[in-house]
């Protein structure tokens, strides 16, 4: 980076939050901080719902997931809209008729105070950890690209969030994550059409699918029915709709987004907003990767993309080793290469033949390149557990390497803003939840307003300062994107169960399901560390778990708090 | 539940009805499949 990219990021980072601090300075009143001033139209709460869910990982990671594992992963969000039409139609208007300020508010209404807590308690615990992993991803960038510690990266993108959070609420966070998203639109599509430019000029775009499609980087879509497989069709409707439906339909940073606007229609046409643009915008980031990686097949890479952690280990024992891995990877990449002319000539003229044969020659280099990356990686993983993570390097690799300068501050800079959207986003909630659902419930009940935006304030920064702490000290597996969504499986499945049980089961009570929620979440626990199937089953196991236990509990004890509280569906 | 009458208009051309909304939306989703599948078939 050189003094044009620093000054583009900095002016646009700072620039951005002190322009939220500044245009929502004043709040006073505990409505005002903790949803807006209730102006915010579909187009910002569809922006800050999908900014919100975008962080730095979705940017930084998902272009290396598609490099390695190619479009597949985009099956994980066709559960997406659906999740999203049910939460416009059911899950919104209650919240809006009860005017809650968290969605755990409404678990007290219909339940009782210690199914609140319960659904409350595990959304800190959930959404508290992975604050810190979200945290993680731009302070991996930072530190790599400008040579800062990590530790120092964490802790000032930390503050500069947690500053502008703290002093403007809800509002500061609305109204800045509609610039972020801007920048991040802009530095995605910068990349797409530099990309583009670098692949060889006699390529066509129908080449490039070809090659990409040759390598297995185009299985979009996987109708297999094997439960062990991480991506299929069915586990991305399935449990990909039951992970969407408990994030957006009960999880406080993203309720807290979309009770912010102006009617129940601007909130429905901003979650209809994101129902249609979800997939799209998945499928073009992981098709970024692709295209690097059809762009790699020409020019030489790294054979390990994380090149600082490399050069440290080359310079620590396994330096020999190392270099000699590299030697058999730029070899193979250089058989490889030499095939791509025929299999791409072959294609073009139709000879079936010859272009399976340069394929399948290309194919066997390529195979011998993969072995080499990935006793590399074995290597450096056992060197240090977070080096494995080298796909979340690829993009930032590519950025740095073969964009020009401003360009290169404008993609930092977009990272930079995805992750603190996101995790201001969730600093809000955590603050707003802690406030209303622990603090005013069960400490102090009747303070002024002006209490509770001073309390709310002092707990958003509590939970930005835990993040932090998380971040410093996280030991991550895999790469960042799949751990968090591994994280929220875990949880995400049983509090979703919690509200179905609160909207469509007007027979059963507070007490059955607590006990059941507890047992379900024990459940998932227990299958997770024994089971090896794809993770976006827990959160239909988690679910069903707890609706079918609170059902059971309900019939075979009794309890005499069925039915109580307010209301399910009207 | 009754929504107030800003609430039961979408304001979208073509799209008076909420019902209406979810089923183009739910046809989007089902298009963006057909069209990945596609694509997966395409350049296998």
């Amino acid at each position: 980076m050189n003094a044009l990219d620093y000054a583009v990021l900095v002016f646009t980072m700072v620039g951005i939050a002190a322009y939220g601090m500044w245009r929502t300075r004043g709040r006073r009143d505990l409505s005002g901080y903790l949803k807006g001033a209730g102006e915010a139209r579909w187009l910002a709460i569809g922006l800050s719902v999908m900014a919100t869910q975008a962080s730095a990982i979705t940017f930084l990671s998902t272009p290396g997931q598609g490099y390695e594992s190619g479009l597949g992963f985009v099956q994980n969000y066709f559960g997406a809209p659906l999740a999203l039409i049910i939460v416009a139609a059911v899950f919104l208007p209650i919240y809006r008729r009860l005017r809650v300020y968290t969605a755990y508010e409404y678990l007290g209404h219909r339940f009782d105070g210690k199914t609140r807590l319960l659904g409350a308690g595990l959304f800190l615990v959930q959404r508290g950890l992975g604050a810190g992993i979200t945290i993680y991803a731009p302070a991996i960038v930072l530190s790599t690209v400008m040579g800062w510690r990590l530790d120092a990266t964490i802790v000032c993108s930390g503050l500069l969030v947690i500053a502008y959070t703290v002093a403007g609420g809800s509002d500061a966070v609305t109204l800045t994550q509609k610039y972020q998203i801007g920048v991040i639109f802009a530095g995605m599509l910068a990349a797409f059409f530099v990309l583009l430019s670098r692949l060889p000029a006699a390529l066509t775009f129908s080449d490039t699918l070809a090659l990409a499609g040759g390598y297995g980087k185009l299985e979009a879509v996987d109708f297999s029915l094997n439960v062990d497989r991480r991506y299929t069709i069915w586990s991305g409707l399935l449990g990909g709709m039951f992970l969407a439906l408990s994030y957006f339909g009960t999880d406080q940073s993203q309720v807290q987004r979309y009770l912010g606007a102006a009617s129940l229609r601007e909130s429905r046409l901003g979650l209809m907003f994101n129902a249609v643009f979800k997939v799209p915008m998945q499928f073009f980031i992981l098709l970024l990767g692709v295209l690097i990686f059809v762009f790699y097949r020409f020019e030489l890479p790294p054979v390990y993309f994380n090149q600082a952690a490399w050069a440290d280990q080359a310079a620590h024992g396994a330096g020999g080793q190392l270099r000699a891995l590299g030697s058999e990877f730029a070899a193979a990449h250089d058989e490889e290469r030499g095939h791509l002319a025929a299999w791409i000539d072959a294609r073009r003229s139709g000879n079936r033949a010859a272009e399976a044969a340069a394929r399948a020659a290309a194919s066997a280099a390529h195979a011998r390149e993969v072995s080499a990356r990935e006793r590399t990686l074995g290597i450096m993983g056992a060197a240090d557990r977070r080096a494995a993570n080298d796909s979340d390097y690829v993009f930032i690799t590519f950025i740095l390497k073969y964009l020009p300068h401003g360009l290169i501050g404008l993609l930092v800079t977009a990272f930079f803003a995805a992750a603190l959207s996101s995790k201001a986003a969730e600093l809000n909630a955590l603050g707003s939840t802690t406030t209303i659902d622990i603090y005013r419930h069960l400490v102090r009940r009747d303070a002024a307003d002006r209490h509770y935006v001073v309390a709310s304030r002092l707990f958003t920064a509590f939970w930005g300062l835990v993040a932090i702490g998380f971040a410093l000290f996280a030991h991550l597996a895999e790469n960042l994107i799949q751990a968090v969504n591994i994280l929220g499986s875990i949880f995400y499945g049983v509090v979703l169960g919690l509200f179905l049980v609160a909207f469509f089961l007007k027979g059963i009570g507070g007490t059955a399901v607590f006990w059941a929620a507890i047992a379900a979440q024990a459940l998932v626990f227990i299958l997770y560390f024994s089971l090896g199937i794809s993770y976006l089953w827990y959160n239909v196991i988690g679910c069903a778990a707890c609706v079918a236990l609170s059902a059971l509990l309900q019939a075979a004890r009794g309890f005499p708090d069925a039915g109580g509280g307010a209301p399910a569906l009207a | 539940m009754k929504a107030a009458p800003d609430d039961a208009s979408t304001g979208l051309p073509g799209l008076r009805t909420w019902p209406r909304v979810y089923v183009v939306v739910a046809c989007t989703l089902a298009a963006w499949i057909g069209l990945l599948a596609l694509l997966t078939r395409a350049f296998p």
